[in-house]
């Protein structure tokens, strides 16, 4: 092998490695767990398709109801989720990027949530939110459940949602106003433009590569929601925030014997799920670039 | 850049990246070191699910042992509880760093022995001439760790969910009620029809789980007919709900969203049902607090859901029959040593040598010791089936957002599709 053929190679290899431990073998172990029936102690016993048939039609099924429930409660998440996780980061950017003063601190503000982990977010929202003492339901004046009444609950999970992802989309924002020329926006206005108009026809197009990275990457993160509803409303009121990632967690790795194969059956139809969210945002994305 | 000098980074970071990874890797296990179960020759590894300051208090115990110079030392891992139930079965199926000894929830037991996992004590018990005896400890903490005729758990303690009761307002709303020293299910309905006029809730809804299966028990039903098949839809278990849910839509009890400890601090709830060890809590509070058993259905019939914590030993080629004694030396001194797990942790210790001392008469959680009879562990070989199952219909039914029945069939079909699936 000359030196041409393997240097490509050898810049890849970090990250490559790194995919092939710890995405490229987990994910094929799991493919292969989801055809077995087994209890992470003894020896898989291969079932095929059997995993598949209960949770996609077996109506009797307790897993085909969870598996259902499941993937409707976290695919409700993301549309309620996505939206606002693109808008608000892209409205703190456009109003940081006027250069006001202390804009530095607002972006530190801004970008500390992404920095907590979930236990503490859900800990310092549990309490805004509680009934009886929180702050929230004082400002409103009512006695409001946040945690166990819709679409209260989803609202909750949904404002705790976009005020810990604000700081990610943000930055990216920022770096993407940074480079639209100001004198794009000098000519706008000398031909009489307004704020709006300047944001619509020239800020979103020149940052629609980065916002359609963002919807991407954020689209993704969503489909794998699973802290928020666990610690913050515990799946109810009544399943309707029971999200696929608490069955698949509780299935694999409960308080009773695992159920791994049917777990990782449930998993691989959530990864296939993104994949087609994704691929199907990347279509339509570069249909309109 | 020339191709020789193109080479030379390229193979530069490759092989930084390499050693770095490595170096991770490495720094990684040191990190792991903390919860490593490779023990030295003279050193026994114990894990633990004692990850708050539980774990503090344990460690202090651990702590006082290794200054009576044992044989071998003893090494605290606490690890986070839902951790350490997914660790062990990877590290006990690979036989590698399995710790010497580990301190697991007593209903766990009957499956970890289901599946292999454990060792049984009875030949290092016999070897060490029988100290380590039953009479030596609370009968349901000694009960629960023998399964099929071999002793597989040693009890450390058996801590029960019971009620705390503000006197206060006990003796406004209900003075004769803790006359015989128990609190009935007609008792609290009485207390919260005089209470609720001044916006003050009776019982708390809380950890509805243990609740409803103490409740069950009490009423005489269990969560299985036969040790095998499970038995969550039965009449003990709607009655309970129902007799719950009515005391909700009464308002004796919290509502929905309601905190009852916080409730129970600032003096608006008259009974909170919760766990022994939750007493700490109460450092920083003013409230007035007392403990007492569960509330009852019959007052004939005393029943406290509880749970044991068991020192079992899980299948381990490295652990040799000298490090076993070692095993026993520790159970046998934390026997006799176990005060601190009452004083600093509010626990109720399983050694009947601390039963019976004087410093454990003063603690508040000392009238367990009366009704040695009412602790209760559930350890059904599928408690972690029913215990999820049940959490997903118990606060729904009990606020009227799921049929009792429905819930119960639920929770019953829930149980039996995944013993079925379970291998």
């Amino acid at each position: 092998m000359d030196k041409k053929s393997y240097t490509p190679y050898m810049f890849i290899a970090p990250h490559l490695i790194l995919f092939i431990i710890f995405f490229g073998i987990p994910a094929v172990f799991g493919i292969v767990i989801s055809f077995t029936k087994w209890n992470i102690l003894g020896t898989p016993e291969w079932v095929g398709l059997k995993n598949y048939a209960e949770i996609l039609s077996d109506s009797s099924s307790t897993f085909y109801t969870q598996f259902h429930i499941g993937i409707k409660n976290t695919l409700l998440f993301t549309l309620f989720s996505v939206p606002f996780c693109i808008i608000v980061p892209l409205l703190l950017a456009c109003a940081l990027n006027t250069k006001t003063k202390g804009q530095k601190i607002f972006q530190s503000i801004f970008y500390l949530p992404t920095l907590f982990s979930i236990s503490s977010v859900i800990l310092a929202w549990g309490f805004l939110f509680n009934k009886n003492f929180g702050p929230i339901n004082r400002m409103l004046g009512n006695s409001i459940n946040w945690g166990g009444i819709q679409p209260y609950t989803w609202i909750a999970i949904v404002i705790i949602t976009v005020w810990w992802y604000i700081g990610g989309n943000m930055v990216i924002y920022q770096a993407a106003l940074a480079g639209v020329p100001i004198d794009m926006y000098e000519a706008a206005s000398l031909d009489g433009a307004g704020a709006i108009t300047k944001f619509f026809k020239i800020t979103l197009p020149s940052i629609k590569n980065q916002i359609a990275y963002t919807l991407v990457i954020t689209t993704i993160a969503q489909l794998n929601i699973y802290g928020q509803p666990l610690m913050f409303s515990k799946g109810g009121p009544a399943n309707s925030t029971s999200v696929l990632l608490m069955y698949i967690k509780q299935t694999a790795f409960g308080s009773g014997e695992s159920i791994a194969g049917i777990a990782s059956a449930m998993a691989v139809m959530l990864g296939l799920c993104i994949i087609f969210v994704a691929s199907l945002q990347f279509y339509f994305l570069r249909e309109k670039a | 850049m020339n191709k020789k000098l193109k080479s030379i980074v390229c193979v530069a970071v490759t092989a930084i990246s390499l050693v770095a990874m490595v170096g991770c890797g490495s720094k990684s296990s040191s990190e792991t070191a903390a919860t490593s179960a490779k023990s030295s020759d003279n050193e026994i590894v114990l894990w633990t699910p004692l990850a708050g300051p539980d774990g503090d208090t344990m460690t202090a115990m651990i702590d006082d042992y290794n200054k009576t110079n044992p044989k071998y030392k003893v090494k605290h891992v606490p690890i986070q509880e839902n951790d350490l139930y997914s660790k062990l079965p990877s590290v006990v199926s690979s036989g590698k760093e399995v710790p010497d000894l580990t301190i697991v929830h007593a209903e766990r037991i009957p499956l970890f022995v289901k599946n292999d996992m454990l060792v049984p004590y009875d030949d290092a018990i016999a070897k060490d001439g029988n100290n380590i005896k039953e009479e030596n400890y609370l009968k349901e903490g000694w009960r629960v760790g023998q399964v099929n005729d071999k002793r597989y758990g040693i009890p450390l303690d058996v801590h029960t969910y019971i009620t705390y009761y503000n006197p206060d307002l006990l003796a406004k709303y209900g003075p004769h009620v803790l006359d015989d020293n128990v609190i009935t299910m007609d008792e609290v309905k009485e207390v919260g029809e005089a209470a609720k006029k001044d916006g003050i809730a009776a019982i708390g809804v809380d950890w509805m789980r243990v609740m409803t299966l103490a409740w069950i028990g009490q009423l005489g039903g269990d969560i299985t007919s036969d040790g095998t098949k499970p038995t969550v839809d039965t009449p003990q278990a709607e009655k309970a709900l129902k007799t719950m849910k009515d005391f909700v839509d009464q308002k004796i009890a919290t509502q929905d969203g309601d905190d009852p400890q916080q409730l129970f601090k600032t003096n608006k709830l008259v009974f909170w049902p919760e766990g022994i060890w939750m007493r700490n809590g109460f450092k920083d509070s003013d409230v007035n607090w007392k403990m007492t058993n569960f509330i009852t259905f019959d007052k004939s019939k005393l029943l406290n859901w509880s749970s044991s914590h068991n020192f079992v030993m899980f299948k381990n080629p490295a652990r040799d029959e000298a490090k076993q004694q070692g095993v026993i030396d520790f159970l046998k001194w934390m026997g006799n040593n176990s005060i601190k797990w009452a004083t600093e942790a509010g626990q109720n210790p399983a050694s009947m040598a601390v039963q019976n001392s004087p410093e454990f008469a003063k603690e508040p959680q000392a009238f367990l010791a009366k009704n040695p009879d009412a602790l209760h562990v559930f350890n059904y070989q599928y408690y972690g089936y029913v215990a999820e199952a049940l959490d997903k219909i118990v606060l729904d039914t009990v606020f009227g957002k799921m049929e009792i029945k429905d819930g119960l069939t639920q929770a019953q079909k829930e149980v039996e599709d995944r013993i079925a699936n379970g291998k």
